[in-house]
């Protein structure tokens, strides 16, 4: 860490752990004096970043999940192969999954991001492509039998129908995400994993605690904002079954 | 287009538009089937006229009609709209111009009842004011009230559903509607009363009309002219369907059409269609309105000690009387067409 400054003259003999609240100096369970301090400096940037890399990261699998599931709903073919190969990421441990990354993109971001889009595929794939397949036959024959071409059929009704499948499979990914992203401290220092590895150093808890706490509030509001992305998106779901 | 009857090209039912299909020597094989679907049909339809395609399962009658709108391409042989082969026009464009109605209805579930009916004219690009405009209009065309526009498909019931399928199909007010089953799933009572509307909804827009069904009472209730199949797509019959239950072609019809052709043949025809005896001033005689089908007529006369019927007009003023003989020379004559 910091070189020790020299003592200069007149300088208290106990050095400055900033205001030292008392919680902090008896190593009170969880102190949120100490919170307070380092809310700025510490816990803000990293909840930022760890946002950053789960935006992303849920971004770039979303798109090209989203390409895969499209061209595997019109060949059916390629669904066998696609699920083989993200089931296999999927399966592998994360921990050596980043670490299996570093030869080849280094202690990097990109090693991180390369390593979470890879758990969102199989989930966001499975469920755009269940939501394209759910597409009731009648409404899709319906559809082409009233004239629209096939891109017509697929972004004015089989997509705006597959929208709650593909939400769904945005919330878990979102999710699973958010809690993997602690483990990308093992190849860069971001997120909220660096607090909680740091707090996993020392005796002192509240650095980890508050860090595990914030990833899981992060977690909740991503779900919850997502709830309510899809109840704004699909108004249909939610209508009385009056008769 | 170039007939007569489809002068008008523009969205307003006010001036009705039909066009006559024609299908010469259609054969349709699927690949890898041993034989084919459709062997060889041929059938032309008058424009405005309802003309239902009925055959037992597998007589590829909802083959035939979804070669109409290509969502199904043909082998070999011609489909012509209005003159022109349906197989020289670009496959969504043609079926924009063609109304569809299938049994399980197809509503998009995620839009509105308005949406849902204005399918085909934002296709078309119509003007949102005209969208709109139309889309009221369909709605009281099929007696649905105007505040179901903004409810969602699952808001309504299994009637309305169909009634909406009826004006989604009728939107961009096209020269042929095509018909697959589409009361098939609705309860028979319900059922009854959809195929009136669609008779009273025909009187007024006289569309040519291909339709399809299993149920030969159906046909002979809405066509015009009805088509019996049998397997392999071979045109068993092709006749009005008082000339189908007068002179069935073959076996095979006869059996179709049922033992009780005659009195299917009766349930056609009214006491005010036929010539009746003179009144005989008998005020002890049951009496009969003049609008009675000679059906039920015979029935009345079954269950009532074959008793002539005082037959009465609207005003209550006998017109004259029937008895069981008269009904039954009425099925000696010569067939007609509706």
């Amino acid at each position: 860490m910091t070189a020790p400054l020299p003592l200069a003259a007149g300088a208290p003999v106990i050095p400055d752990f900033g205001r030292g609240s008392s919680c902090v100096r008896d190593n009170g369970a969880f102190c949120w004096g100490w919170v307070g301090d380092h809310w700025g400096d510490t816990l803000r940037p990293a909840l930022l970043q760890h946002l950053a890399l789960t935006g992303i990261a849920v971004g770039i699998g979303f798109v090209l999940a989203f390409l895969l599931a499209l061209a595997a709903h019109r060949r059916g073919r390629l669904t066998t192969p696609v699920v083989l190969v993200t089931g296999l990421l999927y399966t592998i441990p994360s921990l050596a999954l980043f670490q299996l990354l570093v030869p080849f993109t280094g202690l990097s971001r990109t090693t991180a991001e390369v390593a979470l889009v890879s758990y969102t595929l199989l989930i966001l794939f499975r469920n755009t492509l269940a939501g394209l397949a759910g597409v009731p036959e009648e409404v899709r024959d319906a559809a082409r039998g009233m004239g629209l071409t096939q891109r017509q059929v697929l972004w004015s009704v089989e997509l705006p129908l597959a929208l709650p499948a593909i939400v769904a499979g945005l919330r878990i990914a979102t999710v699973t995400v958010i809690s993997l992203a602690t483990v990308a401290v093992f190849v860069v220092n971001e997120g909220l994993g660096a607090p909680i590895y740091a707090g996993l150093q020392q005796t002192f808890k509240t650095e980890l605690i508050a860090a595990g706490a914030l990833c899981v509030a992060l977690a909740l509001a991503a779900d919850g904002l997502l709830v309510l992305l899809q109840r704004a998106l699909t108004p249909w779901t939610r209508v009385a079954r009056s008769r | 287009m170039n007939s007569e009857n489809t002068a008008q090209t523009e969205g307003s039912h006010a001036y009705p538009r039909a066009a006559p299909l024609e299908l010469r020597n259609v054969r349709k094989q699927y690949p890898g089937a041993a034989r084919p679907a459709i062997e060889d049909l041929s059938l032309a339809i008058p424009a405005g006229e309802v003309c239902v395609l009925v055959g037992p399962s597998g007589c590829g009658k909802t083959t035939a009609m979804r070669l109409v709108n290509r969502m199904i391409d043909l082998t070999s042989g011609e489909i012509l709209l209005d003159g022109a082969s349906v197989m020289e026009r670009k496959p969504a464009e043609l079926r924009r111009e063609i109304g569809y109605v299938i049994q399980q209805i197809g509503l998009f579930p995620h839009l509105t009842i308005a949406d849902n009916v204005a399918t085909v004219p934002r296709l078309l690009h119509w003007e949102k004011d005209r969208v709109a405009a139309r889309v009221a209009e369909l709605l009281e065309l099929v007696s649905l009230p105007a505040e179901l526009a903004e409810r969602y498909p699952a808001q309504l019931s299994g009637g309305q559903r169909q009634r909406v399928g009826v004006a989604r199909a009728l939107a961009a007010d096209p020269p042929l509607l095509l018909m697959d089953e589409p009361f098939g799933a609705i309860d028979p009572i319900a059922r009854g009363r959809l195929q009136d509307e669609l008779l009273q909804l025909q009187a007024r827009v006289r569309k040519t009309i291909v339709f399809v069904t299993h149920d030969i009472d159906e046909a002979i209730k809405l066509g015009d002219r009805i088509a019996i199949l049998r397997e392999g797509g071979v045109l068993a019959q092709y006749a009005p369907p008082d000339e189908l239950l007068a002179a069935p072609a073959d076996e095979f019809v006869a059996q179709f059409v049922g033992v009780d052709r005659g009195l299917k043949r009766l349930a056609l025809s009214r006491l005010a269609d036929v010539e009746l005896l003179p009144p005989n001033g008998d005020h002890a005689a049951r009496t009969v309105d003049a609008a009675t089908s000679l059906r039920d007529a015979a029935s009345l006369m079954l269950a009532d000690g074959n008793r002539p019927l005082t037959v009465v007009d609207g005003d209550g003023r006998a017109i004259g009387r029937v008895t069981l003989e008269l009904i039954s020379a009425a099925l000696d004559r010569r067939p007609v067409a509706r």
